[in-house]
């Protein structure tokens, strides 16, 4: 087992932001986006995906990506990803023209200083949010680490 | 005077009064007190000086008159006996064969005491003076009849004689010193006598000598026992009827046999003897005497009147034949009585022996039955605390198996496979003796190729130890994948550890390998310090060190770093592998460096390990628990990189890091560097995906990288089979490697598929 990647998620009004420190590759990235997917509660309208801290994306890290894009539009919710104009990744996003399905920003929008909080663990506004309105959709928690074999890779 | 006789006469019972000295010690131990021994030599002396006022035999005081009462009686009885002796003469009144008053004499003295010889002398002169020539005559003959008992007597005395006749020393005196010796006395001076005063011629002096002296022998022989037995039927056990009975028949036998001799033809004199014997061997001497007395009067009645066996013998004839009986009679009844009574007083004493040795037998097995009874209790609570120790063992034992396999299956099962880096670990429980320690240590693999390397001991042992490391160790990872820096790890840890229930001393050493910076940092939490070493050269990580956590409040950490290039040795391990009783920590951290210093080059880390254990632990009992954990960059091989692993996702990114380290050690820029590894990890992803699909389990992927100026060249290879390219679905893996790299060559083959990829790498500018 390999701790590739951590998740770290705030919360600003109807924005979540979602900072991914790590490696995202073949052994993890799907599981961790549909995690995330599930995680991000249905009242936020905005999910800014930092990959700042991401050292390595793979072909199956960016076709996880779009998985996580399409979802989020199916509920009305939008993506936007941080990827620093030197950042290793930065090539890979490129050649793969991410940024015409996902609009990419170099930084992210200033977010107040709000207290980072870590895996495992639920950040401090999730347990405060009323209930999401269309029940149907299950509450997760809003953050969680993915390792590789996360269970949720079809064959 | 009258106080020491007072005393004398408590003791000085049944002793005699004149022979106290050798009476006293033997006189029956139930009548004799311990005090008894200088009260009989008190007696002693009073009776050598004769000082008048003896003690009477039985204990009395003798007060004058009845002083006087004896003296009368003894008197009386000696003349009456004398008389009775004359009526027995056999010739006339020259000749007696028997002469009572002489045993009479005797007894008295015997038993009363030789200072009323008064009485005797008084009587033998009454008796003698109308029997001899002149008054001078029966003078001196009354002296010579006074002087022999007196000898008697005290030759009897001198020997220790008691009156019981119950031993054959006793029976032995009366005979020979008694009558036989004494009695030359009197026999001398009456024939004497008898010569001076012209009564015999000189050729009748042996005769009437003869006659005097047999005569006074046999009186002592045949009266004197009978008289000393008559005080024994008081002093001694009292005969029941059956006994009186028995004495009078022997009595009536001994009368009837010797009348029957007597009165007829018929010679049976000598069946009294018979009649005799069983009268001592019956009776003793209360039964002896009196029938011995009858018989030898009864016998010198028939001599005296020629009757019996008598008639028609010459007065030789009568004299030798009388006197032979007679002294049959009395030795036989004596010896014979004496001897039973010594057999019976033996058998009493054996019995008295026997019935003590068994008492002392029975109050001994109490005492051994007691102490039995004691013992067997006490074994019997010795086996209860036994057992009571023994469950005891046996929890402890459980317990300890349990820690110890608690602790087992929390270390790691094996370390990570990480190419390019060589791990080996051991964890040697202490001997089972000793309780299971805390000693752990942990490999973490970490993002971005960097490793995290722990070792740590939970002071204490047992269960709870145990439990702390498993806490200690998981939150380890968890902090080091929230931030690996060591002084961050180490604070989480403290944290942990300051708010568990059970506060424990934890020593702890984290260290952060980055294998592409060949860069080492750490902090040590009051942890032996590591060990590298470095072409040969051993030295210790003594920096940023604090104390162990969970002791002090504050958990501020400090950080230190070190190089550890290709082909160096790391070192981790826990005390329990250098402290030993009389080693110093420093002469036991010096020898280990000198050992892993001096370890062959060429030798794996798994020998290492061996190496160490062997050095440093002691087969047979191991102190403390010990955990070793060797790391060791891999040197790259003539400069090409070369790793076989598992086709599995999770080691893409072992081969990244592998990679990575690979081309920055060859001097690729960090930019191509990261557009390669894509690459290369699209290659190995495909693999992963596609290789082995139709297989159960994994199998190999392989990587070649080589450097050819700033040409570089990277090989995949599988030897799996590849599902045709229609069914594999998704077209940017392959669409990125062709982006990436300058050159994609797909190679299928049916021992598996090659994908190489060629492409001119920018270079660093390497002084």
């Amino acid at each position: 087992m390999s701790e590739l990647a951590r998740v770290d998620t705030t919360r600003t009004g109807t924005t979540q932001h979602v900072s991914l420190t790590g490696e995202l590759d073949l052994s993890n990235a799907r599981a961790l986006t549909d995690a995330l997917a599930h995680a991000v509660p249905d009242d936020v309208t905005l999910v800014v995906l930092d990959l700042t801290g991401t050292t390595y994306v793979d072909s199956a890290a960016i076709a996880s990506l779009f998985r996580l894009s399409q979802r989020l539009r199916d509920r009305r919710q939008d993506l936007r990803l941080v990827v620093p104009s030197g950042s290793p990744i930065r090539a890979v996003v490129e050649l793969t023209r991410l940024g015409q399905v996902i609009p990419v920003d170099e930084s992210a929008p200033g977010l107040t200083d709000a207290p980072t909080t870590y895996a495992a663990f639920p950040p401090p506004g999730a347990a405060s949010q009323p209930p999401p309105t269309p029940p149907s959709v299950p509450t997760e928690p809003t953050s969680t680490v993915v390792d590789d074999d996360g269970g949720q890779r079809s064959g | 005077m009258t106080a020491s006789v007072g005393a004398a006469d408590t003791s000085g019972r049944a002793a005699l009064p004149d022979a106290g000295s050798a009476g006293a010690p033997e006189a029956p131990p139930t009548t004799t007190s311990d005090s008894a021994q200088p009260a009989s030599a008190a007696a002693d002396r009073r009776a050598t000086t004769g000082t008048p006022g003896t003690p009477g035999p039985f204990g009395a005081p003798v007060t004058l008159p009845r002083r006087l009462g004896r003296l009368v009686l003894i008197a009386l009885a000696y003349y009456l006996g004398a008389r009775l002796g004359l009526g027995l003469s056999l010739v006339g009144n020259d000749v007696t064969p028997l002469w009572p008053p002489t045993g009479i004499a005797v007894a008295a003295l015997v038993v009363v005491g030789r200072s009323y010889w008064p009485a005797v002398a008084v009587a033998a002169l009454a008796v003698n003076l109308p029997l001899s020539a002149t008054p001078l005559a029966a003078g001196v003959t009354a002296i010579g009849n006074t002087l022999a008992p007196v000898v008697a007597v005290t030759l009897l005395r001198r020997v220790g004689f008691r009156r019981e006749l119950d031993r054959q020393r006793d029976a032995m005196a009366i005979v020979f010193l008694g009558a036989l010796a004494s009695m030359l006395v009197s026999a001398t001076i009456g024939s004497a006598t008898l010569l001076v005063s012209g009564s015999i011629t000189t050729a009748q002096v042996p005769a009437a000598w003869a006659v005097w002296w047999t005569g006074d022998a046999m009186g002592v022989l045949t009266v004197a026992p009978f008289l000393l037995c008559l005080p024994l039927f008081w002093e001694q056990r009292r005969w029941p009827w059956r006994q009186w009975l028995e004495g009078s028949t022997v009595l009536v036998a001994a009368t009837a046999v010797i009348a029957a001799a007597s009165l007829t033809e018929l010679p049976v004199l000598f069946l009294a003897l018979p009649v005799l014997g069983w009268a001592a061997w019956r009776l003793q001497l209360r039964g002896a005497a009196p029938a011995a007395l009858i018989a030898a009067v009864l016998a010198t009645w028939s001599a005296a009147h020629m009757i019996g066996p008598f008639r028609g013998m010459t007065l030789l004839e009568q004299m030798v034949t009388l006197q032979s009986f007679n002294a049959c009679v009395a030795l036989t009844s004596f010896f014979l009585a004496a001897l039973v009574s010594e057999r019976l007083q033996t058998a009493a004493a054996l019995g008295a022996a026997t019935s003590e040795l068994e008492r002392r037998v029975e109050r001994r097995t109490a005492q051994l039955s007691a102490a039995n009874t004691r013992l067997v209790q006490e074994i019997q609570e010795r086996a209860e605390a036994q057992e009571l120790l023994s469950h005891e063992e046996a929890r402890a034992r459980r317990e300890h198996q349990i820690a110890e396999t608690l602790q087992r299956s929390l270390l790691p099962d094996r370390l990570p496979d990480v190419p390019g880096i060589a791990l080996a670990a051991r964890y040697v429980p202490a001997t089972a003796d000793v309780q299971v320690g805390g000693d752990w240590y942990d490999v973490v693999q970490l993002p971005g190729g960097l490793l995290g390397l722990a070792i740590g001991d939970v002071a204490g042992h047992g269960l709870q130890a145990a439990a702390t490391m498993v806490q200690v160790r998981m939150a380890l990872r968890a902090y080091a994948l929230q931030d690996p820096s060591p002084p961050a790890v180490m604070r989480g840890v403290h944290q942990l550890v300051s708010q568990l229930p059970v506060p424990e001393m934890v020593t702890l050493t984290y260290l952060l390998f980055d294998p592409a910076a060949r860069r080492l940092r750490w902090s040590n939490a009051g942890h032996p310090p590591a060990l590298t070493v470095v072409d040969g050269v051993g030295s210790y990580l003594t920096g940023a060190l604090s104390p162990p956590v969970g002791v002090t409040a504050d958990g501020s950490f400090t950080e230190g770093g070190a190089e550890l290039p290709p082909g160096a040795t790391l070192l981790l391990y826990t005390d329990g592998l250098i402290e030993r009783r009389g080693v110093s920590l420093t002469d036991g951290l010096d020898r280990l460096r000198r050992e892993v210093a001096a370890a062959p080059p060429g030798d794996g880390l798994e020998a290492l390990c061996d190496r160490l254990l062997d050095t440093f632990l002691d087969e047979e009992h191991i102190e403390d628990d010990v955990a070793i954990l060797v790391m060791r960059p891999a040197v790259a091989v003539d400069g090409e990189l070369d790793l076989r692993l598992p086709a599995e996702a999770r080691n893409l990114v072992q081969v990244r890091s592998a990679l990575r380290r690979w081309l920055r050690e060859s001097g690729v820029v960090d930019e191509d560097t990261n557009e390669v590894l894509v690459a290369c990890g699209e290659a190995c992803a495909n693999v992963v995906q596609h290789a082995y699909s139709e297989q159960a389990s994994s199998g190999e992927l392989v990587v070649e990288a080589r450097l050819e100026g700033d040409h570089l060249e990277v090989r995949v290879r599988d030897h799996g089979h590849w599902r045709p390219a229609a069914e594999r679905g998704g077209g940017w893996g392959l669409q990125l490697m062709h982006a990436l790299v300058d050159d994609v060559s797909v190679d299928h083959a049916v021992g598996g598929t090659e994908v190489r990829l060629r492409r001119h790498v920018g270079l660093e500018v390497r002084p």
